[in-house]
């Protein structure tokens, strides 16, 4: 784990530590925490490194490495084996910490006072001594000044050279070669200074350190790629067609949007084509300009979080009263309200599921790993136009913000399909936007192609309002059928991942899929053997598949939230109520360990509800 | 005949609106200038005048979208197909009230776009209530007091907000609207025409009458030509807007086409955008994608 205020350069400290590990053939999760401001406050990666891709992140830190005191007081109780800090700290005291909130300054000094512990860093450092936890010293200001004297920098920039020296003595610690850090800058070639810097501070903060975790290279076969769930996102859609895309700023989805607008000229075969990405005023027109983009036969998107979703209701309802293939990207944070804008969590399950007024078909989708944001992305992008309904795609911040060090050949775009649906090459003078048809869709022909009528008034099959009862109930119910056949048409195995077997089922969605995974080893070792099922896509609901599937198991829903949403659309929609419910709801991703205690006291201790509550 | 009859909608409005006025203007200069579906929409938002769409006797295609956004959905079709003439149609209560954030933000992209104002004071569907446009200390029919707020100045807040082509008509000068229609189409960039309108059922102050004996031509030359007069244009625009109680000016407020259309904008970022159209564009063969994420993927390559 690496620390520091933000806007000092600890995501690119941690980016290159990241590029640095998969030269030597290591997979990593990075998981990024940071508050809601520009400058100052803790920030901080947690990263996860292994042979095999990893999709997670532990409560427990072996190595933390810090260049500030804040960094020592957030996460000294979460380390195991190393801490790297700097010797300048030693006295101060946590209550000096301006800008660490009072509630977690005051159950840091707790930890510390009640284990007969001064409030500064030295009480830290025999906390962690009584823990055998190795507390590695850096002078930084000894270091600082060679940094400063060798690259000739001025001071302000230079600071931003402490991180790479704490990530470089991490890097040494670990036993990898210097060489692999310093190839990393090679990106950043043309920015002499920047790399002139960080060559320097990478030599200075490898010699602090020596070798002790005896980590040796990997053999590499093919390429790997660093990107976040914002990036693999945007791929997704652009591979899947996207050329328009409007967005209003919120955090965590606009990194979206501005990727997508700083890649907007694609290759496609022999020519390039443009991808028009509108800034909107809010989100009533982000969404809206949508709709009216994919009328014209664009594929268009949105993207969002909480509170822009919340004000999109309208439009989405709009877009499903008219058919429209309209995709929202719902990047979903701590909630209600602007709640923890940074954070992560699930609360908004349900009102994806029921967002807008009145009843019309949508699709709701939820990735579970990078992997699966990059397909679903893709995916949504044809599935809206296949059964010509809004269409949900949900990305936890936790899974958008983090990066993995991937298999680039895992996000292809030739494994890309597109199915663009019932399209009217030639329509008639006497087309018919909303024709009633047996599965309830009807051929769509873009405007400039024919005469239509759209109106969020109920419609005949012109699109002209009518209220007339007979039409009405045809035409709802028209709209309705649509989701019967995604249902009967979309394979039940696209839509859920059910693995392993066992009668303890881990009944999920999103972000906790990569912890289960990561965890059921360990849990199998200890004789608690689980299956884990994470739903895919949460409407429509593979209610037969996952009923058949929990029959007569003990069904454990994991979920990062309060009420267990998805477990009470399980109930909604298969009668089957959980036995036991794991639940996190303080804005951090639930980690590997955690499912192994949680799962340990469903199992062992017969608890029927554990709340988790891990990560500063 | 029966089917051809079953494409457009009874006309609903009530007898003697100024939206018969508007829609007739709207017929004959998307007549004059060989505007159907296949290169145009009309885009509505709600109200009386969201209907438009619905009843205009030719073969178009209209979008009837939602209170206060059809600026937004219009921008959607306009900047995904730009080779589609957008014309909107929207009421006071509906774009200066609900919808006044995207009125604004239109000003400030000005694409190629124009937005027909149906100005006539109150909110007419939901019985009268007063709208933005309604003067401070009028009592319309069906207020049970006088309007307490201040009227917007269409004309004066669209030239603020960066709209390049600003008129306004009477919606009973059929002919002088549809002039004012097809110049509005002809304009590189957003337009808006406040059209004044009576609404007989619910604003009995702004009558028929009331509006004949105020309106007149405007006699100024509106047009920017250079930067450099852009100041004294706009000044004597504004000016000329807030006449009210003794003459209603109506022409050709303001026209500007020194300021480039967003369209132009984007072909900046996007080079062959006016050529090759978002909606337009290719995207799979058989099904299989054909966009490259390659060079994406190349800068996200770590080893």
């Amino acid at each position: 784990m690496i620390g520091g205020a933000q806007g000092l350069g600890v995501d690119t400290a941690a980016n290159l530590f990241g590029s640095g590990l998969s030269r030597a053939g290591y997979y990593v999760f990075g998981s990024r925490e940071y508050f809601s401001n520009i400058k100052g406050r803790h920030s901080y990666f947690n990263l996860t490194i292994s042979d095999a891709m990893p999709h997670s992140i532990d409560s427990g830190v072996d190595i933390l490495a810090t260049f500030d005191a804040e960094s020592i007081f957030q996460h000294f109780n979460e380390v195991r084996r190393h801490i790297i800090y700097g010797k300048a700290f030693e006295s101060m005291d946590i209550s000096s910490i301006r800008s660490m909130e009072g509630e977690i300054a005051e159950e840091k000094a707790k930890i510390l006072e009640d284990a007969g512990f001064e409030t500064n860093v030295s009480g830290v450092l025999k906390y962690l001594k009584s823990k055998n936890v190795k507390a590695i010293p850096i002078d930084y200001d000894l270091l600082m000044r060679s940094v400063l004297e060798s690259s000739g920098t001025p001071p302000a920039i230079a600071e931003r050279a402490r991180n790479m020296i704490c990530v470089s003595a991490s890097f040494s610690l670990l036993g990898l070669d210097k060489q692999m850090l310093l190839d990393g800058l090679q990106p950043f070639a043309k920015n002499k200074t920047f790399t002139a810097l960080n060559t320097i501070a990478i030599n200075e903060g490898y010699s602090v350190t020596v070798d002790e975790y005896g980590m040796r290279p990997l053999k590499l076969v093919g390429h790997r790629i660093q990107a976040d769930g914002n990036t693999l996102s945007a791929l997704g859609k652009i591979a899947g067609g996207l050329r328009f895309q409007s967005y209003y700023p919120i955090t965590p989805a606009s990194d979206e949007s501005t990727y997508i607008e700083a890649n907007q000229v694609v290759k496609t075969s022999d020519k390039d084509s443009g991808i028009v990405v509108l800034q909107t005023e809010d989100e009533l027109a982000a969404i809206n300009a949508a709709s009216g983009a994919a009328l014209t036969g664009t594929r268009s998107a949105t993207a969002t979080s909480g509170p822009g979703f919340s004000l999109m209701n309208e439009g989405i309802s709009w877009a499903g009263m008219n058919e429209v293939p309209v995709v929202i990207t719902y990047y979903m944070r701590g909630s209600p309200a602007t709640g923890l804008p940074t954070r992560s969590g699930q609360s908004d399950l349900k009102l994806a599921l029921n967002a807008g007024h009145g009843e019309f078909p949508r699709i709701v989708l939820a990735s579970g790993d990078h992997e699966e944001v990059f397909n679903d992305a893709a995916w949504a992008m044809s599935l809206a136009e296949q059964y010509q309904t809004p269409t949900i795609h949900i990305i936890e911040k936790t899974i958008a913000n983090a990066y993995s060090i991937m298999d680039r050949s895992k996000i292809n775009a030739e494994s890309v399909r597109i199915d663009r649906g019932s399209i009217m090459q030639k329509p008639t003078s006497q087309y018919r936007r909303f024709t009633f048809s047996d599965n309830g869709i009807s051929p769509r022909a873009f405007l400039g192609s024919a005469r239509m009528y759209y109106t969020g008034d109920e419609h005949n099959e012109f699109g002209h309002i009518t209220e007339a009862s007979g039409n009405r109930i045809r035409m709802y119910e028209k709209r309705i059928k649509k989701l019967e056949t995604a249902d009967a048409e979309i394979d039940w195995k696209l839509r859920l991942n059910n693995i392993g077997e066992s009668d303890n089922v881990l009944l999920t969605w999103g972000s906790p899929k990569g912890a289960i995974i990561d965890a059921m080893e360990e849990l199998a070792a200890s004789k608690m053997e689980v299956q884990l099922l994470q739903l895919r896509m949460l409407n429509p609901y593979p209610s037969k598949k996952v009923a058949e599937l929990l029959e007569g198991k003990n069904v454990i829903a994991v979920e990062n939230n309060y009420n267990a949403q998805a477990a009470e659309v399980l109930r909604e929609k298969t009668g089957i109520v959980p036995d036991a419910k794991i639940l996190k709801w303080n804005g951090r991703p639930i980690t590997r360990d955690e499912i192994v205690y949680s799962v340990s006291k469903v199992l062992k201790e017969k608890s029927k509800k554990v709340v988790l509550n891990a990560g500063d | 005949m029966q089917e051809i009859d079953a494409q457009t909608e009874f006309n609903d409005w009530c007898p003697g609106c100024g939206d018969y006025g508007i829609l007739r203007a709207v017929e004959l200069a998307m007549k004059e200038m060989k505007l159907d579906y296949k290169n145009s929409v009309l885009v509505s938002g709600i109200g009386c005048s969201g209907k438009t769409p619905h009843f205009v006797q030719d073969d178009v295609a209209g979008v009837h979208t939602l209170h206060g956004r059809a600026l937004a959905f219009a921008t959607g079709i306009r900047l995904s197909n730009p080779n589609l003439k957008v014309i909107i149609n929207a009421g006071d209560g509906d774009t200066l009230g609900i919808g006044m954030g995207h009125f604004v933000s239109a000003g400030r992209r000005n694409a190629n776009m124009v937005l027909l104002l149906h100005d006539n004071g109150v909110y007419g569907l939901t019985k009268g209530q007063a709208s933005p446009t309604l003067r401070r200390g009028e009592k319309t029919k069906s207020l049970p007091e006088p309007n307490i707020n201040d009227p917007i100045n269409p004309i004066a807040l669209a030239i603020i907000s960066g709209y390049t082509f600003v008129a306004r008509t009477f919606a009973y000068d059929v002919v002088g609207t549809k002039e004012a229609i097809k110049a509005a189409i002809e304009h590189k960039g957003m337009a808006l025409i406040d059209i004044l309108q009576p609404c007989p059922t619910y604003n009995d102050i702004n009558v028929n009458d009331w509006y004949k004996s105020r309106v007149y031509k405007l006699d100024i030359d509106p047009v920017v030509h250079s930067e450099s007069e852009r100041n004294s244009k706009i000044t004597t625009a504004i000016i000329k807007s807030f006449e009210w109680e003794e003459r209603i000016a109506t022409g050709i407020f303001y026209q500007d086409e020194t300021v480039p259309p967003y369209e132009e904008r984007i072909k900046g970022d996007i080079t062959n955008y006016l050529d090759y159209v978002p909606a337009d564009q290719t995207i799979e063969n058989n099904r299989k994608s054909v966009t490259s994420i390659d060079a994406m993927l190349d800068k996200l390559t770590v080893v």
